[in-house]
């Protein structure tokens, strides 16, 4: 299966997503904040990255742009709390966007259409 | 001695004598009176008095004299009375212009006044004049006959209705305004351009500020540029229209029908009345230019009001916006974790567990918190929608694509019933999704198991109807609920008409989406 960055600043959040993906198979590793990202980024190649939009107060939007930049093969979906940024022209660079909701089924569809594309590209 | 006149005598008999007319029989009796009035002017008179300068008496040569000093002095005290007369009229005539100019603002009226003063017999009896200004041209303006058949015409109307000056000015600006421009529109068309053409004669009157009057012998001399050719006549004159020391335009007027030598005094009267008509014309400009000021500080007031309300509404559409926005932030992640850790944990329990309950329960209530705050997320960006033209059926299409996984699970089929040649609906297609998707949810909720749900399109005249139903009824369905409610609300407030029917038969839902774009 793939491995995946999930950079997320709630626990919570980033020990459901390493549950739940983890049992679908994936190999998740998890960030808190943008420099921790970089760093796993960095120590590691990752098929997919699933990024917050609000990161306390740092921008995942800005963290997206530098990932495009710099490692243009590499897909992003976006997973916020916020619907409006779908409207937000730098939002249109992620390969997905995500609402957040009680059921991560819609991320776990969102995942598997980006891969599909993916290994469809390669 | 025998005298020849009458003066003599006390009382006279009638036809004694011969100056007394019919109506002056009271001079007969009056002396004193009869010899001033008519025995100083009478050759019998004239004779009597020869006859007693020739007599011894020496101051009797000085009668003579003395009469004829009297007679030059009431001569003079005559003409005096009579230019005195003439001017109580011109002084009489530009004081009722005065106060007619005055009820006007409208430069058109304070024209056509001007141009019947003008040639009005009352006024100054011109036979025809040109009025060009020299800010606003499309108001120059041209009055008179074109022959004397026509002269005779209007003067014989004129004099048979007599009419006032103000009753003339107003007959003129009413019925004759628009003929007598079109008339002359050729000739005002020339004159215009000449007007602003350096050291021509209209233009030399303009920038020295004096009136000017043309004859032959001007002609001869400095000549006119060939004005009188253009207005054939060989004598006008040019009447530079003064006010606050700015030329506002000039009148040329002239006797084109009877030929009658223009006077100097003819132009001295003309310049008072210049003036007056100058001030009246300017002040009429400057209204329009005040009533103009006054409509922009209007519209650019009532701009600003519509601004200030749309501030207020951002500034409230901001805030509800920063709410929301916090609210999606502050819940969306806890529910997250609970709703996800509890359906993590549903699937990895046996089926006999007996926490399996409690863990649906959490899922099951976790579903509908977030099933809530879209609602309450929605409701709050209806306030502000962005419509475009967008394609009913796609919004259809992406509504089934959303719904299928929960469709599948409960065995309900939707049935589309979609026109493939509709045009294109102007709408917002979010809140039209959700509302669709809404109800839709609201069906499937109350329906059993295996049920079909037919959604269908359709071009009506007041738009695209938009139609989900349901057969047979469900049983214990009800038309509310707060997504229904919020439906309602959204699509009240974009005027969309939305129907519910009822009956033993059938359910269904009707939004009438419209086709051109409104605001």
């Amino acid at each position: 299966m793939a491995r995946l960055l999930v950079i997320d600043d709630e626990a919570n959040i980033r020990l459901l997503y390493a549950q739940e993906l983890g049992d679908e198979g994936h190999e998740v590793v998890t960030a808190a904040t943008v420099a921790e990202a970089l760093q796993r980024l960095d120590e590691l190649s990752f098929d997919l990255v699933i990024l917050d939009i609000k990161l306390k107060s740092e921008s995942g939007l800005d963290l997206l742009q530098q990932i495009v930049r710099e490692r243009h093969n590499l897909p992003v979906i976006l997973c916020s709390a916020f619907s409006c940024y779908k409207d937000d022209f730098s939002a249109w660079l992620a390969d997905g966007y995500v609402v957040k909701s009680s059921n991560i089924e819609d991320l776990k569809v969102e995942i598997d259409k980006v891969l599909g594309k993916k290994s469809h590209r390669s | 001695m025998d005298w020849n006149c009458c003066w003599t005598k006390e009382q006279i008999e009638p036809g004694e004598c011969p100056n007394i007319r019919e109506g002056e029989d009271a001079l007969r009796s009056l002396l004193a009176r009869r010899i001033v009035e008519k025995c100083f002017y009478c050759d019998r008179f004239r004779e009597d008095l020869r006859l007693v300068a020739q007599g011894e008496q020496p101051l009797m040569r000085l009668v003579p004299f003395l009469i004829e000093g009297l007679r030059d002095q009431k001569s003079q005290i005559a003409a005096m009375a009579g230019s005195l007369d003439s001017r109580n009229q011109e002084i009489s005539f530009l004081h009722e212009l005065a106060e007619v100019l005055q009820t006007t603002m409208n430069l058109d009226e304070v024209l056509s006044v001007a141009m019947t003063a003008i040639t009005a017999g009352k006024g100054f009896g011109m036979n025809r004049a040109f009025l060009l200004l020299t800010d606003k041209c499309q108001h120059n303006l041209g009055i008179g006959p074109r022959n004397l058949q026509e002269a005779w015409q209007t003067w014989e109307e004129i004099a048979h209705h007599n009419y006032s000056l103000t009753e003339m000015a107003s007959q003129f600006f009413t019925t004759k305004l628009r003929t007598e421009k079109a008339k002359f529109h050729d000739i005002l068309t020339r004159l215009g351009a000449l007007l602003f053409e350096e050291g021509h004669i209209l233009h030399r009157v303009l920038r020295d500020h004096r009136p000017l009057m043309v004859d032959e012998r001007t002609r001869a001399g400095e000549g006119d540029n060939g004005l009188s050719e253009l207005l054939d006549v060989d004598s006008y004159l040019i009447m530079p229209l003064i006010c606050r020391n700015r030329a506002v335009g000039v009148i040329v007027a002239d006797n084109y029908v009877t030929h009658k030598t223009i006077t100097r005094q003819d132009m001295e009267s003309l310049e008072t009345f210049g003036y007056t008509v100058a001030f009246a014309i300017e002040r009429a400009s400057l209204y329009d230019q005040l009533q103009e000021k006054i409509e922009r500080l209007v519209d650019a007031n009532e701009q600003l009001l519509e601004q200030q309300e749309q501030i207020v509404r951002m500034e409230k559409l901001a805030l509800v916006g920063e709410i929301t926005s916090s609210i999606a932030h502050s819940i969306r992640n806890p529910l997250m974790t609970i709703g996800g850790f509890a359906r993590s944990l549903l699937r990895k329990k046996a089926d006999d567990d007996p926490l399996r309950e409690h863990l649906q329960s959490l899922v099951t209530a976790a579903q509908q918190l977030d099933d809530v705050l879209n609602e309450v997320l929605t409701s709050s960006d209806s306030l502000y929608p962005t419509r475009d033209q967008w394609d009913v059926n796609l919004l259809v299409y992406r509504v089934n694509d959303d719904l299928s996984e929960r469709l599948a699970q409960r065995g309900i089929a939707i049935r589309l019933d979609l026109n493939q040649n509709l045009p294109m609906a102007y709408i917002d297609f979010r809140q039209i999704t959700f509302c669709v998707k809404t109800i839709i949810i609201n069906l499937l909720d109350s329906l059993p198991d295996g049920s079909e749900v037919t959604v269908s399109t359709r071009l009506i005249s007041e738009g695209i109807l938009l139609e989900a139903s349901a057969t047979p009824v469900p049983l214990g369905h009800t038309v509310s609920g707060l997504g229904l409610m919020v439906c309602r609300n959204l699509l009240e407030k974009q005027e969309i008409p939305f129907v519910t029917t009822t009956n033993d038969q059938e359910i269904s839902f009707r939004i009438t989406v419209p086709i051109e774009r409104r605001e």
